[in-house]
């Protein structure tokens, strides 16, 4: 019995030499400045955030995709992976009994702790947070260096850089339109240019009207946004719609926006995490833009 | 056995003047009354004859050593005090409260022993608590208390005992056998200062008064010397009638 | 409670000290065994057999002694080191509703790690910080407590109290004026659970030296319940036992904070349902805090990180809803 065992596992750790020498060693550098190598392209790939997980997939890498967490819905195929808690609090064992050959870590979203963990098992953790659009089309890339499906990830990476680079260029001599973006509100919170929305809007010709504030997602209050005096106002949020948060602002006759109708919503699960339905996104919120030109 | 001498002493009772440095001492057998109104600072001079408060002025001497320069532990094997207030935030039981009289004659690493426990029993038996042994404490009545207290004292067996108003809930029995405890205690060499506010009880089991004003005045001597109606109704602010009753003084508050 | 206090063979305080304490350490045994022996991953009786024995697969041995172990081990240390805290803080401030946090030492603990991790630094120095934090909070509140007055319990609870609010308020102002990169592993911090726990090593070592400190100081703590001037006449040097309490009580929460960040509960439940159950002798008291606390919070955490697994419940939540019930009903049993 106990032989037979030995045997097994004598076999299992024989495994992965057998495949380095098949496969060369990968190497990728991670949003911590960290070299990560593996010695063969990752079979089992464990992705700790929501965005982690769309990305990985992206870089053609889904069928990989051994571990996810909370709230990980896109694309719909990622539901039936097995979930390994929240993204705050990890299920340690179940990660570890899935046995995942690459980690994918969210820097400011894991607990460091757990993650270092994560290490000490002897399992190597690939920390990710794009800032930005080079950012996303850099980590498909990368995440497709260390999975293995280099062209898939390529291709991907150039759809979205060619997407984005065609926004910039139709809407760069735009007449700019003055926004407030919305991502709260109880209490109201925006964003400033630093953020990827903010970088979405500047994209498609809108100036955020909160863009200079230090903080990443501002608090703010209703006056400020009565002084700002933007032209339009897109609502963002949790769900799908928040007709509401709008009819907040329709107490405030004075406000340009409510005068021109510029009252957006736009579904937040296309822009709120760092991948490539960015492109999708930043569509949609051109879009809108256009149409409160169109209201001038 | 010991002997307590306060030198030059005044008692630090806050916003009050000076008045009259005690020197004074306390002997093996001698059992002293402290006399005087509400505010007098009975309680006070008590705590500060045990060393558990400075005096303003002079000092405290147990066996010829200023109090101050002793550890509490070697004052604690020659000073018993009865407190007049008790805090029991914790419950404890009657027989673990007597123990704890144990305390300073036992190191750190000792449990109490049997002889310890022995010590405990016969002195809530002598206080007539003994049937009590397994309540707790905040359980019982305010004389019982009392009794515990003392037995407490007894068990730590030390040579001089400082009482602050020992025959407080009790009836009457149980007044005099404390009393009686007392004078028996001081007979077989210790010594004893108590404050009382019973006249009557000082006239009958005392050998020496001490006389505390609010002012801070004082005057101290055998009792038959203090205890004078004039003296006692300056002392109170009240007037006594003066009578005797089984040899010894007793003292009535008329209108 | 005559009823308990006899079937645990504590009758009197001065004999049986070793019953109670001996049935606490089997529960304390039993504890870690389960804590061990399971997950949300299932290792069966003899696979774990298997590992103890130091064999086994890989994958079971990880499980076992490379998460759960020290996880346990974690827990276990952490509810030792609270509860003994609250024991004596509770003996401290001679009030039965004191815990480890009441003086304000998880405020100061919390404003030191922050602080570092506003300064981007990172580890042992995180922990470092939060543990001079606390001790900073110690000295503070004993230093104001004591001022030109007298020092009294009532007055170091009430600056210990005001103290921890100001920490709070500093807290909260950290949080408001932090980027957002570095607000996430704040929030955890400040979540505290034994998922973010490290190396179980230095809490245990505390946890043992101070339980052996406690046995030479126990029956002068149970003067001290009495009363400061009972047990000054009793022959206990009150000030020097009363700093060397509040000090070793400080470094009890200081660790067990930068372990587990704070939890509440065990430090103040703990030593009640013992001394509704074993009366009130710390040299019974306090050893027997450090094991049923250690069990307690081994339990809760087993229940955190199984009960709806994967998902991972904070182990907080999981203390108080064991806690609570467990202790109105000892409360309402007891005269």
């Amino acid at each position: 019995m106990m032989s037979r065992r030995f045997l097994i596992a004598l076999a299992l750790s024989l495994l992965p030499m057998a495949a380095s020498s098949a496969y060369a060693e990968v190497c990728a550098t991670d949003d911590a400045e960290r070299e990560v190598c593996l010695p063969a392209p990752a079979e089992r790939i464990a992705a700790l955030s929501p965005g982690a997980t769309e990305l990985v997939y992206a870089a053609g890498a889904g069928d990989k995709v051994v571990a996810v967490v909370d709230y990980s819905d896109y694309p719909p195929e990622a539901r039936e992976v097995p979930k390994v808690g929240s993204h705050t609090r990890l299920d340690m064992e179940r990660l570890a009994a899935l046995r995942p050959a690459l980690v994918i870590g969210w820097v400011t979203g894991n607990p460091p702790e757990q993650l270092e963990t994560v290490e000490s098992l002897g399992v190597p953790v690939f920390y990710l947070e794009p800032r930005s659009f080079e950012g996303v089309a850099s980590a498909i890339e990368r995440l497709g260096e260390l999975a293995g499906t280099r062209e898939v990830a390529r291709r991907e990476a150039a759809r979205f850089r060619d997407g984005m680079a065609e926004i910039h260029e139709r809407y760069a001599d735009r007449s700019s339109v003055r926004v407030f973006y919305q991502v709260w509100d109880e209490p109201l919170m925006t964003i400033n240019d630093e953020h990827l929305i903010g970088k979405v809007l500047s994209a498609c010709g809108g100036v955020n009207v909160f863009g200079d504030l230090d903080r990443l997602v501002p608090r703010i209050d209703d006056a400020s946004v009565l002084a700002a005096d933007p032209e339009a106002i897109l609502a963002g949020g949790m769900g799908e719609e928040n007709r509401q948060w709008l009819t907040h602002w329709e107490q405030y006759p004075s406000l340009t926006a409510l005068r021109r109708d510029n009252l957006f919503f736009v579904p937040p699960s296309l822009i709120q995490r760092p991948t490539p339905r960015l492109l999708e996104g930043s569509r949609l919120f051109c879009e809108k833009l256009e149409k409160a030109r169109a209201h001038r | 056995m010991s002997r307590l001498e306060a030198c030059e002493l005044v008692i630090d009772v806050p916003g009050r003047g000076d008045g009259r440095a005690l020197t004074l001492s306390l002997e093996p057998g001698q059992v002293w009354g402290v006399l005087g109104p509400n505010g007098a600072g009975k309680t006070t001079l008590l705590h500060t004859l045990a060393g558990l408060r400075a005096p303003r002025r002079g000092t405290v001497r147990l066996d010829g050593e200023p109090l101050a320069a002793l550890s509490r532990r070697r004052v604690a094997r020659a000073l018993g005090l009865v407190f007049q207030e008790r805090h029991d935030g914790f419950p404890a039981t009657v027989r673990e409260t007597a123990l704890i009289g144990r305390h300073p004659w036992l190191s750190p690493w000792q449990m109490e022993g049997g002889e310890d426990v022995q010590l405990a029993e016969a002195a809530l038996a002598r206080l007539d608590v003994a049937h009590l042994g397994e309540r707790l404490v905040n359980t019982l009545s305010g004389g019982e208390r009392q009794r515990l207290a003392i037995a407490t004292v007894l068990t730590q067996g030390p040579a001089i005992w400082l009482a602050d108003e020992p025959t407080n809930h009790l009836d009457l029995h149980h007044q005099t056998a404390v009393m009686a405890l007392l004078a028996e205690q001081a007979a077989e060499g210790r010594a004893v200062l108590m404050c009382l506010h019973d006249l009557n009880l000082a006239a009958r089991w005392c050998d020496r008064v001490l006389l505390l004003y609010p002012d801070g005045e004082a005057c101290w001597g055998p009792r038959d010397t203090m205890l004078v109606p004039s003296v006692l109704e300056r002392l109170y602010g009240q007037r006594l009638a003066t009578t005797t009753v089984d040899g010894a003084p007793v003292f009535v508050p008329v209108r | 409670m005559h009823i308990v206090r006899h079937a645990l063979g504590v009758t009197g305080s001065h004999r049986g000290l070793g019953r109670p304490i001996g049935v606490l350490a089997l529960a304390a045994l039993a504890a870690l065994t389960l804590a061990v022996g399971i997950g949300s991953v299932a290792v069966s009786p003899g696979e774990l057999w298997a590992v103890a024995t130091g064999q086994g697969e890989p994958l079971s041995r990880t499980l076992v002694l490379e998460l759960r172990l020290p996880r346990a081990l974690s827990a276990f240390a952490t509810g030792g080191l609270l509860a003994l805290a609250g024991a004596l803080m509770q003996v401290l401030l001679r009030n039965p509703l004191a815990d480890p946090y009441v003086l304000g030492l998880s405020g100061g603990a919390a404003v030191g790690a922050l602080a570092a991790m506003l300064a981007g630094l990172g580890g042992a120095l995180i922990t470092g910080s939060a543990f001079a934090g606390a001790l900073l909070s110690t000295l503070l509140v004993f230093g104001l407590a004591h001022g030109t007055g007298s020092w009294t319990p009532a007055r170091l609870l009430l600056t210990g109290v005001v103290v921890a609010a100001g920490w709070g308020a500093v807290v909260t102002l950290m949080l408001a004026v932090s980027p957002v990169e570095r607000l996430p592993g704040m929030l955890y911090w400040l979540m505290g659970d034994l998922a973010y726990a490290r190396s179980p090593l230095l809490p245990s070592m505390l946890l043992v030296g101070v339980c052996l400190l406690a046995i030479p100081l126990g029956r002068s703590l149970n003067v001290l319940a009495r009363g400061a001037l009972q047990a000054a006449a009793l022959g206990v040097a009150v000030r020097p036992l009363e700093w060397t309490i509040y000090l070793a009580a400080s470094a009890l929460t200081a660790m067990a904070v930068t372990t587990a960040g704070s939890i509440g509960f065990v430090g103040l439940v703990v030593p009640h349902m013992l001394r509704l159950v074993l009366g009130n002798d710390q040299r019974l008291i306090l050893p027997a805090c450090a094991l049923a606390g250690g069990t307690l919070l081994v339990l809760a955490d087993t229940l955190a990180r199984t009960i709806i697994a994967p998902e991972q419940l904070p182990v907080g939540v999981i203390t108080a809803l064991l806690g609570v019930p467990t202790f109105l009903y000892l409360l309402y049993r007891s005269r």
